[in-house]
């Protein structure tokens, strides 16, 4: 068996073999053994965060990126060997369903208690911080969640509550909100920006307030 | 509350980092600085947990598959 697979693995070598093997008609022999190869990858990828079913997850995932490599495999520009590329797609797949299962799982009976339309967005947490560190911190806080009342857009109050307070992973907060994980990751990152500047303005030191963040 | 990523101002985002990921780790495991060439790259997977997740996954797998595919 594993000669077998070392003879076939001969010829799809190089980025050439393999590209030439997925033009349509896909080669199947070729999908075959990317499938294999993505399956054995995925299992080191992953197997420290599935604890059961891991065979039948990453058979899944093999499946959905090898769907993704076949849209995309014209994409891929010859700057690493092909594999690696291939491999990369299906670790993002992996991830992605990882992370959106496991959310589901830990979430069903605390998601019926979400109310989207919840007015009070900041809430902050004080961890084993001294009466007058705590006095100094709660007057810090209001300011700051004053001017984020101010600052920041409807939207960017939403997805810091969601990210910050609810621990909601960015990958499901990015299901929630019907975007994509670069424009959550950018909003965020706008938001610290106008927080920024605007504690600069008010000689507020942003960084140990940006720091709990 | 969980870490939001730093604030700097010349920042790639999750898509422009997933573009070159595989370049940034196959200079990994080759043992070239992939950080030194791809600064804005490495600066990202340290301010974002997701990507980084994805990326040390990626080096175990490729890992794994190092001998039959080298
Ligand atoms: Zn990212």
């Amino acid at each position: 068996m594993v000669r077998f697979f070392k003879r076939r693995s001969k010829s799809y070598q190089t980025n050439d073999d393999w590209i030439r093997a997925l033009e349509p008609p896909p080669d199947e022999a070729a999908l075959d053994q990317l499938r294999s190869f993505l399956i054995r990858g995925l299992k080191a990828s992953l197997y420290k965060n599935v604890d059961r079913g891991l065979d039948d997850f990453v058979k899944d995932i093999a499946q959905d990126a090898l769907l993704k490599i076949l849209d995309n495999y014209k994409s891929f520009r010859g700057d690493s060997k092909f594999t690696t590329w291939a491999m990369k797609v299906a670790v993002r797949e992996g991830y992605t369903e990882l992370r959106k299962k496991r959310y589901k799982d830990i979430s069903l009976e605390e998601y019926s208690r979400y109310d989207p339309d919840e007015k009070d967005v900041i809430e902050i947490e004080h961890q084993q911080a001294q009466p007058d560190q705590q006095a100094h911190e709660s007057i810090l806080v209001q300011k700051v969640m004053d001017i984020m009342e101010e600052e920041l857009t409807e939207k960017q109050k939403k997805v810091l509550q969601l990210l910050m307070i609810e621990q909601i992973p960015m990958t499901v907060v990015t299901d929630m909100m019907q975007s994509n994980r670069n424009a959550i990751y950018k909003l965020v990152h706008d938001a610290r920006m106008r927080l920024k500047s605007k504690l600069e303005r008010e000689g507020i030191d942003h960084e140990e307030v940006l720091n709990q963040m | 509350m969980s870490k939001l990523p730093a604030t700097h101002e010349a920042e790639i985002g999750c898509d422009e980092c997933f573009e070159e990921l595989h370049i940034f780790a196959e200079m990994e495991l080759k043992g070239k600085s992939p950080g030194d060439a791809m600064p804005l790259l490495k600066e990202h997977l340290d301010n974002c947990g997701e990507c980084r997740q994805e990326y040390e996954a990626l080096l175990e797998g490729i890992k794994a598959l190092g001998n039959e595919d080298a």
